[in-house]
């Protein structure tokens, strides 16, 4: 296992480095410009100055260098510098990876969204989990009782229903029908700047969660609970659960370490392959009630052509997926004793 | 209010609320306020974007501004220089400003001319991208003749010096604070152009690119007795019908800025009693743009340039009349603008005092008119009723930029002059694109591959020289100037371009004025631009916010400083 | 097989399990699979009785049925002098260590996330009180009772043969000292060079552990071989039940003789013309035919097999058949060849 999990990360990296490349020519070929979206009274003549200090006038593989050793090198040897508050050669003129829109290191943006990310999306995926496998487990238990209807039904509503149209439901509901004193109304404005400090501020932190975290938990449950009934119906008529009940086993034994344990193995891989979208942030969702996370950061690269932020966050997406994905593998080949790499 | 302010989680203290007193540096506790585009960056000469500006207009400030009736304010200074008052040179070449003595900045330092010196260094250094370069152009010189004395020289005679230093997009920053980050050095200077120190009613305490900036009260602010709040909050992301409502239903906010949403919505959500929809005029106008080349893709390269030869139709002003006379302008700025929109026949329509009257009659919408003039030119309708003469068919190519309103504006348009016989074919092209300015696109509002275009201009500030000079014959945009040129219909009048020369040389407002008047009135009757909407700034505040004073000539958040609770 | 009768250990009685059919947008009951259709025979202690039948006939429903594996529709099964036909699932789990079966899939019936010793153990864990040790002593006790290596208590199935696979299969079915195993055609999925081991191995352990079998299969020799009475199954029911020999020697039923005439003669001299080929398809278990169950295929048909469904009754001692044939009132009505062989057959 040890010696297929350095060889598949061995194979990463050409991937890897291929896919930047590619992310780059992309970008570069889209018909964007940083100061598209700038005042139209900034004559074309500035227009053009402000391209060159962002240095779009230099051919583009000399940019695509520039951005490598940026990213590959100098972040993470910056990385080492604040961990250890050491100075590498070079730290005091080291390039970093610099947005065009707010001149300031990528990474530190990154760094900056994760915490509402995490928070937000993290935490609506998990509920989303919570809330999907017993709902998954029960409806295929109980096939084609009232249950498993309605759960079929919530699922075709979580999946078809976009996040944009729940959110702004949810908002005028919770946020404008009902008055703001009492106890059920909620913000539908993310703070991010709040800090939780003490029970009142913990129970705030809560509240501006609840609604981004029930509308992102809607979506997650309805995906993951199909799955999981799928996955425990396919077990639900294995031999082996027969077995089971041969041996006397109890019905909640029997469904809980046997058939739920099968059942789990693809549904683990499925969750674990979804982590990279919780990092990637909620686009819509984010919008919707200002979370301000890494979504957000990201349409806005796209949307001022802030080339080199959409650049090294795609990337980092790109690594993520990568990563999941392996460990996606690896964690089948723990779950499930017959399959061995080697 | 306090609960509100609790749960929102202000950092004040809750019982400040409730305390009247008007005269006391943040006693009316927290502001919020919401601008759907995030601020990326607080230094102005780095973001040209007006999310990005406004957002430091309320920590840094020139030496003056404008107020909502477009009139010129001393701020940090005590008199505008004027030729009058000895501040500009007879020659026009100088221009002296005096500060006012005792202005701190928000470290506790003095605010002196060598800042001044400093901040036009800055943006004019070659390498530093400067986004307002513009505003210095032409600045041969600024020195500082003493702390408080500050003399620009410029390198020809300058009728209207009052660019640099003067409005939102050029404040004064700190030398001491930037002294590090001049020209190429200007980007990597994050801890400055995230949290400048500025002399204005607030200071950065907390910024989060693209997300939210947090201020409080400068302690240092020469009036003792503002701003009102203690602190506040400038949040960003969403969308402006979220900014809205959140203003007007909710009430979490205090203040939203640019709501551009459907009218009838914005009408709707401020029946809901908790906030004010307020508007103001500046010089935005949504105009045609007529193509007076011919854009003919056969032609190539000279597609839409002057030497592809003129256009078969559109050079015939009785065309470009009765174009403008099928159009009813009042219902496309209802339909599409609502409160902030009103229908104008001119370009140049404010600052008041250069708003010309004599094209008025435009407002009316007069198809059978239109039809006669066209008859009586002898564009006659053929089979499928379309005008044609001399096998010059009227059919007209119309784009404009991915937008609701601008796609039902091309609609309304469409339709009326189908009236008249004049066959549109409709395209919208994507805004990134379309304002994009990419070379290789073909599609950019400044390459005109169409008849027509649709898109809206403004200038900053009051002073419509440079906005006038857009239409003069070096300002067409060709091949051999990438397509960098503001003047779309490619109008070259030596009679225009004379004005624009001689404006260029008048110094008295009043003469300027008459000289803009009759620039615009030539555009006009040339039927180079059609005229459609006066566009208006439409923002809103919470029914518990005083002091508001809309001001489309220059930061919305102006007068931040003078801003109160109501209780 | 006068006198002295052995103990019954289990007695089934009409037993009948139908499987509802669901179809139309609302999912309406249309019908049923008729898959066991009154089943009644009893299984004397330390015998062993061979099920056979073709696929499909409701074999293995039947041992299932009898283990209560499904809720049964109709009919009594007695284990042991305990009535279980309408026992409750939780009631019946208690009950679960007398009986056991023995699957006719190893791969698919072990848990493939579980080890062996996790898979034998567990039954010892939910229904004894032994400790962590002994339990581990048992379950090797168990592996070597059936001939696996204990160093492989660890490994997962998919890691076994075969045939060692269904050793796990017998020890696990073992591990609770059962007194009646069902084996659902324990050998069908095995290597014919495996096949024999584990019948050995099965008979040994009968004798070791005094154990009770029903033996499902389709292979007429193996059942021959190790069968001490043996039951054929046509459709949902039993048409006849002899003794090994008898059955063999001289099958009643005319579908049992056309089975037999069926299974391959290894002695190229013996005659085959009396083999008896059966035309058509089984009718289908939802739509049985009216009648004798066999009445369609049937070579040696009559008029009253098609109105009425025989008796399943005692023609010889120890003898059961289902057939008009041997009903007294039936046979002055057919004269066809076949019936007078059979009539012959009945009198040597």
């Amino acid at each position: 296992m040890l010696n297929y999990t350095i060889r598949r990360l061995m194979f990463t990296i050409p991937v890897l480095l291929f896919i930047s490349f590619i992310i780059f020519l992309l970008l570069d070929l889209a018909p964007n410009d940083p100061t598209g979206n700038l005042p139209m009274t900034i004559p074309p003549e500035v227009r053009e100055k402000i391209r060159e200090s962002l240095g779009l006038g230099q051919p583009i593989h000399v940019r695509y260098f520039k951005w490598c050793v940026q990213f590959f090198v100098n972040e993470p040897l910056n990385i080492i510098d604040q961990m250890f508050g050491t100075c590498t050669w070079g730290c005091e003129d080291r390039l970093r990876v610099q947005s065009w829109a707010t001149r300031s290191p990528v990474v530190d943006l990154i760094v900056e969204r994760m915490p509402q990310t995490l928070w937000v999306v993290g935490m609506s995926y998990v509920v989303g989990i919570l809330i999907a496998i017993p709902i998954g487990v029960i409806s295929a238990y109980r096939q084609y009782s009232w249950f498993d209807q309605a759960g079929t039904f919530v699922s075709m509503v979580g999946f078809s229903v976009p996040t944009f149209f729940t959110g702004v439901l949810m908002i005028v509901i919770f946020s404008v029908m009902i008055p703001t004193d009492s106890w059920f109304w909620f913000p539908s404005i993310y703070d991010t700047t709040h800090k939780v400090t003490d029970l009142a501020s913990f129970g705030f932190q809560i509240r501006q969660m609840a609604m981004p975290v029930f509308v992102l938990a809607l979506y997650n449950a309805a995906q993951i609970s199909r799955f999981m009934r799928a996955s425990m119906l396919d077990n639900l008529n294995q031999d082996y659960v027969r077995t089971a009940r041969a041996k006397g086993m109890r019905e909640r034994v029997v469904l809980l370490v046997h058939v739920l344990r099968n059942s789990l193995i693809p549904v683990v891989t499925v969750i674990a392959l979804g982590v990279p979208q919780v990092f990637g942030g909620a686009i819509i969702t984010e919008q919707v009630f200002k979370v301000n996370g890494l979504g957000q950061l990201l349409i806005i690269g796209i949307q001022g052509a802030d080339i080199p932020l959409v650049q090294t966050l795609t990337f980092i997406f790109a690594v993520l997926i990568v990563l999941f994905n392996l460990i996606a593998d690896i964690l089948y080949g723990i779950l499930d004793p017959r399959i061995r790499y080697d | 209010m306090k609960l509100k302010t609790a749960l929102l989680g202000a950092a004040t203290a809750v019982a400040l609320s409730g305390v009247t007193a008007q005269a006391e540096r943040g006693a009316d506790g927290h502001l919020n306020i919401i601008y759907w585009q995030a601020a990326s960056i607080l230094n102005p000469f780095l973001s040209g974007g007006t999310k990005d500006t406004e957002a430091s207009s309320m920590v840094i400030e020139p030496l003056a501004r404008y107020d909502e009736q477009g009139n010129m304010l001393p701020w940090l200074v005590d008199e505008i220089p004027t030729v009058a008052n000895g501040g500009i040179s007879e020659d026009l070449t100088t221009i002296t400003w005096k500060l006012t003595p005792g202005i701190k900045w928000s470290d506790g330092s003095d605010f002196t001319a060598a800042d001044v010196v400093f901040t036009g260094e800055y943006c004019m250094h070659p390498e530093g991208g400067c986004q307002q370069e513009s505003k210095f152009a032409g600045v041969k010189n600024v020195e500082a003749l003493d702390d408080l004395t500050v003399k620009i020289t410029f390198d020809g005679p300058k009728p209207f010096p009052y660019a640099p230093f003067v409005g939102v997009e050029s404040p004064i920053i700190q030398a001491a604070q930037f002294a590090n980050c001049l020209g190429a050095d200007a980007p990597n200077c994050t801890e400055a152009n995230f949290g400048p120190h500025g002399t204005g009613p607030f200071r950065v305490t907390e910024f989060k690119a693209n997300d939210v900036i947090s201020y409080e009260a400068n302690p240092h602010y020469r009036d003792p007795a503002k701003p009102a709040f203690a602190t506040a909050t400038f949040k960003g992301g969403g969308d402006a019908a979220a900014a809205a409502r959140s203003v007007l239903e909710t009430g979490e906010f205090d203040y939203a800025w640019n709501l551009q949403i459907d009218p009838t919505i914005l009408t709707q959500m401020a029946g809901a009693g908790k906030g004010t929809v307020v508007s103001s005029f500046g010089t935005s106008v949504e105009r045609l743009m007529v193509n007076l080349s011919n854009p003919d893709a056969a032609l190539g390269d000279k597609r839409s340039t002057l030497e592809g030869g003129p256009h078969p139709f559109l050079t015939d002003p009785i065309v470009r009349t009765a174009l403008s006379k099928a159009i009813d302008r009042a219902l496309v700025s209802e339909v599409g603008y609502g409160a902030a929109g009103k229908p104008t026949c001119n370009v140049l329509p404010a600052p008041a005092i250069y708003a010309s009257t004599a094209n008025d009659a435009c407002l009316g919408q007069d198809i059978a008119g239109a039809n006669a003039m066209l008859e009586g030119a002898g564009w006659v309708k053929g089979a499928d009723g379309i005008r044609a003469k001399d096998g010059v068919r009227l059919s007209i190519l119309y784009q404009t930029s991915t937008n609701a309103v601008r796609q039902d504006t091309q609609a309304l348009l469409k339709q009326w002059w189908s009236e008249i016989g004049v066959e549109t074919e409709l395209k919208n092209v994507d805004a990134g694109v379309f304002f994009g300015g990419d070379q290789s696109s073909p599609d950019t509002y400044q390459k005109l591959f169409a008849d027509i275009e649709m898109y809206t201009n403004n200038f900053a500030g009051t002073d419509p020289e440079a906005y006038m000079g857009n239409w003069v014959c070096d300002e067409i945009p060709m091949p051999s100037n990438n397509w960098l040129g503001s003047n779309m219909p490619r109008y070259c009048d030596p009679a225009y371009d004379a004005l624009a020369a001689k404006m260029g040389q008048t110094s008295a407002l009043e003469e300027r004025a008459e000289l803009a008047k009759a620039m615009n009135d030539m555009l006009m009757q040339a039927g180079a631009m059609i005229p459609l909407v006066h566009r208006g700034d439409v923002s809103a505040h919470s029914n518990t916010l005083n002091g508001v004073k809309m001001n489309s000539w220059d930061s919305e958040l102006w007068n931040v400083a003078d801003w109160t609770r109501a209780d | 097989m006068l006198d002295a009768t052995p103990r019954k250990l289990v007695e089934v009685r009409d037993l009948k399990m139908h499987f509802p059919i669901y179809a139309g947008i609302l999912r309406k009951r249309v019908g049923e699979v008729k898959a066991v259709d009154g089943v009644s025979f009893d299984i004397f202690a330390g015998e062993t009785l061979g099920l056979v039948g073709e696929s499909g006939c409701g074999k293995s429903t039947c041992g299932r049925a009898i283990l209560r594996l499904y809720d049964i529709t109709d009919g009594s099964v007695k284990i042991d002098g305990a009535e279980i036909g309408d026992t409750p699932q939780g009631g019946l789990r208690k009950m679960r260590p007398t009986m056991q079966m023995v699957f006719q899939d190893p791969q698919a019936s072990l848990n493939p996330r579980m080890t062996v010793e996790a898979i034998i153990g567990e039954p010892l864990m939910e229904h004894t009180d032994l400790s962590r040790d002994k339990r581990r002593d048992r379950v090797h006790e168990l592996m070597d009772a059936v001939g696996l290596n204990r160093t492989f208590s660890n490994r997962y199935p998919h890691e076994f043969s075969g045939g060692q696979r269904q050793r796990i299969g017998i020890a696990r079915a073992l591990a609770l000292n059962p007194k009646f195993i069902v084996c659902d055609e324990p050998i069908a999925a095995l290597d014919v060079s495996i096949q024999a081991q584990v019948v050995n191995l099965l008979e040994d352990l009968q004798e070791k552990f005094d154990l009770t079998y029903l033996f499902i299969s389709h292979d007429l020799s193996m059942v021959r071989h190790i069968a001490d009475r043996v039951a054929v199954m046509y459709l949902g029911k039993v048409v006849e039940l002899s003794p090994r020999e008898a059955l063999y020697a001289e099958p009643l039923h005319p579908y049992t003789k056309a089975l037999l005439s069926a299974v391959p003669e290894p002695d190229p001299d013996m005659t085959t013309e009396d083999r008896v080929i059966l035309q058509g398809d089984v009718p289908s278990p939802s739509n049985p035919p009216q009648g004798c169950n066999f009445c369609t295929r049937c070579p040696a048909v009559m008029d009253i097999c098609h109105r009425e469904d025989p008796e399943f009754r005692e023609v010889q001692p120890g003898r059961f058949v289902a057939c008009h044939h041997y009903n007294q009132t039936a046979g002055d009505t057919a004269a066809s060849e076949d019936n007078k062989s059979i009539q012959q057959g009945e009198t040597t």
